[in-house]
C-alpha cells in the first residue's frame, strides 16, 4: 500500500480548566493555619500575643466599667467607694457640657447643636444617589454654609451686609433641598422643574431666565423674612470651647487648607519664577517652623503689626494660622500626588488642544488627588488632633476642659478619667475619617486600578 | 505650488548643550504618508514631537498649513489642533472610560453638546473597531485595545495630520497587526500622516517616503522602494542591515 502523503492535521489545543485549591489554604482553617500556627515559634508568639491583650483588656474593662463608679457627688465619695480600682465617671459626666461647648452660655447650647444639624442635613443630599447636582450642592456646603453658620454661633447686631449673606446662606440651604427633593422625585433640578411647570417644555432662554432669577428672588425674601425676625445674643469667641471649638478650628482648617495647598503646589511647579518664588518661600517657611510657634507668633506678634485700634479676635488668629500651617504641609502632599501622575498625561492632554487648566483641573487634578487620599486624610487627622495646641495660647479646647475638671474644687485630682474620655471622642473621630477615606479609595478606584 | 501640510526650515533644539535637531529641513504635503526612522537618540521622536510643539525648538520655523508656530499662547494652541498625536504608551486618561476618553476634548475644547460628541465618538470607535468596550475604564483592555482607542480619541478631534510616535514600540508582538491594520486603512483615506516607526513592512505597504534620521539630521529620504533597495549611505545600509 503507498504510504499516505496528505499532511497530519494539526492537533487541538484545549487548555484544562482550573483545579481548585488545595483544602488546607482556603477556609477559616486555612487562614488560621496559615497565619496564626504555621510553624512553632508563630505558635508561641500567637498564645503569647493573646495572653499580653487579654490582661491588657481585662484591666481596662474592669477599671473603666466593672469597677467604676457612676453616681456620686463629689471624688472624695469615689475614693471611699472603690479607691484607685475604678473610674469616678461622675466628675466627666458633670461637665460633659463644658467638654462639648466650652463655656458657651447653657441657654444658648442650642445654636450649636442647630448649625451642626443644618451642616449635616446639607450634605446629607451628597449621599443620595439620586442627587445628580452633587458638585453645586458640595460647593454651597464649602463656600456658602459658613455665612449662616458664622452668625448662628456668634449672634449679636447685624449690619445689613450681615444680613444679607446670611438670608443669601439660608436660600443657598432652601435651594439645595428643594433641588434635592425634586431630583429624587422627577430626576430633574428644582429651577429646570419649575421653569418647566411655569414657561412650558421648550421655553425662550428669557423667560426661562425670568424664572430663574424670581425664583432665587422668592427664595432669598423668604430667607430675609426669616433671618430679620433672629435675634441672637452675642456669645464672644472667648466662650467658645470643648468639642466644638475643636471642630471649628478643624473644620475650617481642613476645608481651607486642601484647595489652598492645590494652588501652592501648582504654583511652585509654574514656570513662572515670581509665582514659584513666592509659593516655594511660603511652603518653606511654614513647614520650618513648629505649629506651637506660629500660633505663637500669630497671637502676641500680629497685634504689633497692625494699626493701633483694630483688633483681631483671638480665635480669629489661632484659625489663620493653623489655616496656613496645613496649607504648606497639603501643599507639598500634592505636590507629590502631581509628581506621581506621568508626563504623558499631560502630554497626550496638551496633544488634543487642551489648556493648562482644562488638562490640570480635568486631567491631572481628578487622578493625584485620588491617589493623594490615603496621605490627605493622614493629613487632616493630624490637623485635628493639632488644634489641641490652641489650648497652649488660651483657647479652651477639648483638651484644656479635660483639664480643667480636674482643677474643679469637688473633682479635685480627676485627671484621668476626663483625659480617657477625651482619647475616646478623639479615636471616633480619628478612626471614622480613616475608615472614611479608605471607602473613598474603594469607590473611587472601581475598575481603573492597576 | 501647493502649502505644504508640515514644513521644517532649518529646525534646531537643545537639550542644555546637547543639540538634539540640528538644522532640519523637511516638506511634507497634504495627503502623504511618511514613514521615519532611525536608531535611539537619533531625535526622531524629538523632531515629531516639535511638529505640535510638545517639545518647543528653538531655532528655525516650523509651519502647520502654512501657519507658523510662535505667535503667541492661543494661536500656537489653535495650530497645534490641526494635528492629532498617538503616542507609544498610549496616554489614555485612566480615569475615564473609554467613550469618555474620546468625548471629552469634544466637549471642553469644542464645546459640543454631549450628545452629538458621543455620536462622533462611537463613529471613530467603530471605525478602529472596539464599539463594545466603550463603557470599560482604559486597564482593562489590552495594549492592542488601548492603542486603537487612542487612534480614535485622536481621529474624534478631525485633525489634517496625524503624528504616530512608535505606536507598536509598546506592544506584545501578538497586538501590533491590529494596530497596524488600522493604520493602514486610515492611510488609504488619504489622511497625512507622519509615522515614526521600525516597522519596515509598514513603511513598505503604505509609505509614499521613508526618511532616515541619525544624530539629529536627516541622512537620506528616498520612497521606500528605493530606500530599501539602495540605499545611498553606509550609515542607512547599517542601520538596515541590523533591523531587517
Amino acid at each position: 500500500m503507498a504510504p499516505d502523503h496528505t499532511p497530519t492535521p494539526p492537533l487541538v489545543f484545549t487548555p484544562r480548566p482550573s483545579a481548585p485549591p488545595p483544602p488546607s489554604t482556603v477556609g477559616v482553617m486555612g487562614w488560621l493555619r496559615a497565619n496564626l500556627f504555621s510553624s512553632v515559634p508563630n505558635t508561641i508568639l500567637t498564645f503569647l500575643g493573646a495572653y499580653i491583650l487579654y490582661v491588657f483588656l481585662e484591666a481596662i474593662i474592669s477599671w473603666a466599667l466593672i469597677n467604676a463608679v457612676w453616681e456620686a457627688p463629689n471624688r472624695r465619695a469615689c475614693l471611699d467607694a472603690v479607691g484607685r480600682s475604678g473610674a469616678c465617671w461622675p466628675g466627666v459626666i458633670a461637665w460633659l457640657p463644658n467638654l462639648i461647648y466650652g463655656l458657651y452660655p447653657k441657654d444658648q447650647v442650642w445654636r450649636i447643636d442647630l448649625g451642626a444639624l443644618i451642616l449635616v442635613l446639607w450634605a446629607l443630599p451628597l449621599f443620595l444617589p439620586r442627587v445628580k447636582s452633587k458638585i453645586a450642592i458640595g460647593l454651597t456646603a464649602v463656600l456658602v454654609y459658613p455665612f449662616l453658620v458664622s452668625y448662628l454661633f456668634l449672634g449679636g447686631e447685624k449690619g445689613w451686609i450681615w444680613m444679607v449673606l446670611v438670608a443669601g446662606s439660608l436660600a443657598t440651604f432652601f435651594w439645595v433641598w428643594l433641588t434635592a427633593i425634586s431630583e429624587m422625585r422627577t430626576g430633574l433640578p428644582f429651577l429646570a422643574l419649575l421653569v418647566r411647570t411655569l414657561a412650558g417644555p421648550d421655553p425662550i432662554p428669557e423667560r426661562a431666565r425670568l424664572v430663574r432669577q424670581l425664583a432665587w428672588a422668592a427664595l432669598f425674601v423668604t430667607a430675609l423674612v426669616i433671618v430679620s425676625r433672629w435675634q441672637l445674643v452675642e456669645v464672644p469667641t472667648r466662650l467658645w470651647g470643648g468639642l466644638f471649638l475643636t471642630m471649628v478650628i478643624s473644620g475650617i482648617g481642613i476645608t481651607f487648607s486642601l484647595p489652598a495647598g492645590v494652588m501652592l503646589a501648582l504654583g511652585r511647579r509654574s514656570s513662572m519664577p515670581l509665582i514659584r518664588g513666592f509659593c516655594v518661600a511660603f511652603i518653606e517657611l511654614f513647614r520650618s517652623v513648629p505649629l506651637i510657634t506660629i500660633l505663637f507668633m500669630f497671637n502676641t506678634m500680629l497685634p504689633l503689626f497692625l494699626p493701633v485700634g483694630v483688633e483681631v479676635d483671638r480665635l480669629l488668629r489661632a484659625i489663620v494660622a493653623v489655616c496656613l500651617f496645613a496649607a504648606a504641609y497639603m501643599a507639598e502632599i500634592v505636590r507629590g500626588g502631581l509628581q506621581a501622575i506621568p508626563k504623558g498625561q499631560y502630554e497626550a492632554a496638551a496633544a488634543m488642544g487642551l489648556g493648562y487648566w482644562q488638562s490640570t483641573t480635568l486631567i491631572i487634578l481628578p487622578q493625584a488627588l485620588k491617589i493623594m487620599i490615603p496621605a490627605i486624610v493622614g493629613n487632616f487627622i493630624g490637623l485635628f488632633k493639632d488644634t489641641t495646641l490652641v489650648s497652649i495660647i488660651g483657647l479652651f479646647d477639648m483638651l484644656s476642659m479635660a483639664r480643667a475638671v480636674g482643677e474643679d474644687t469637688r473633682w479635685l485630682g480627676l485627671f484621668i478619667e476626663p483625659f480617657f474620655f477625651i482619647t475616646m471622642i478623639y479615636f471616633v473621630f480619628c478612626f471614622a475619617m480613616s475608615q472614611y477615606s479608605m471607602n473613598l479609595e474603594r469607590r473611587l478606584g472601581g475598575g481603573q486600578r492597576r | 505650488m501647493t502649502t505644504p501640510a508640515i514644513e521644517l526650515v532649518g529646525v534646531s533644539k537643545w537639550y542644555g548643550s546637547f543639540q538634539a535637531l540640528k538644522e532640519i529641513n523637511l516638506s511634507i504635503s497634504e495627503g502623504e504618508r511618511v514613514v521615519v526612522c532611525g536608531p535611539s537618540g537619533s531625535g526622531k521622536s524629538t523632531m515629531i514631537r516639535c511638529v505640535n510643539q510638545l517639545e518647543r525648538h528653538q531655532r528655525g520655523d516650523i509651519r502647520i498649513h502654512g501657519r507658523a508656530f510662535g505667535g503667541g499662547a492661543r494661536d500656537d494652541e489653535a495650530i497645534r489642533r490641526e494635528t492629532g498625536m498617538v503616542f507609544q504608551s498610549f496616554n489614555l486618561f485612566p480615569h475615564m472610560t473609554v467613550l469618555e476618553n474620546c468625548t471629552f476634548a469634544l466637549t471642553w475644547v469644542k464645546q459640543m453638546p454631549e450628545e452629538e460628541a458621543k455620536r462622533i465618538a462611537l463613529s471613530h470607535l467603530e471605525r478602529v473597531r472596539i464599539p463594545e468596550q466603550a463603557l470599560k475604564y482604559p486597564l482593562q483592555l489590552s495594549g492592542g485595545q488601548q492603542q486603537r482607542v487612542a487612534i480614535a480619541r485622536a481621529l474624534c478631534m478631525q485633525p489634517r495630520i496625524m503624528l504616530f510616535d512608535e505606536p507598536t514600540s509598546a506592544l506584545d508582538p501578538e497586538m501590533i497587526k491590529e494596530v497596524l491594520d488600522v493604520m493602514v486603512e486610515l492611510a488609504n483615506t488619504g489622511m497625512t500622516m507622519v509615522v515614526v516607526t521600525h516597522e519596515m513592512g509598514f513603511a513598505r505597504q503604505v509609505a509614499d517616503r521613508v526618511v532616515f534620521m541619525d544624530q539629529g539630521e536627516v541622512v537620506e529620504q528616498a520612497p521606500p522602494e528605493d530606500f530599501f533597495a539602495n540605499p545611498r549611505y553606509d550609515r542607512t545600509r547599517m542601520f538596515l542591515s541590523q533591523i531587517l
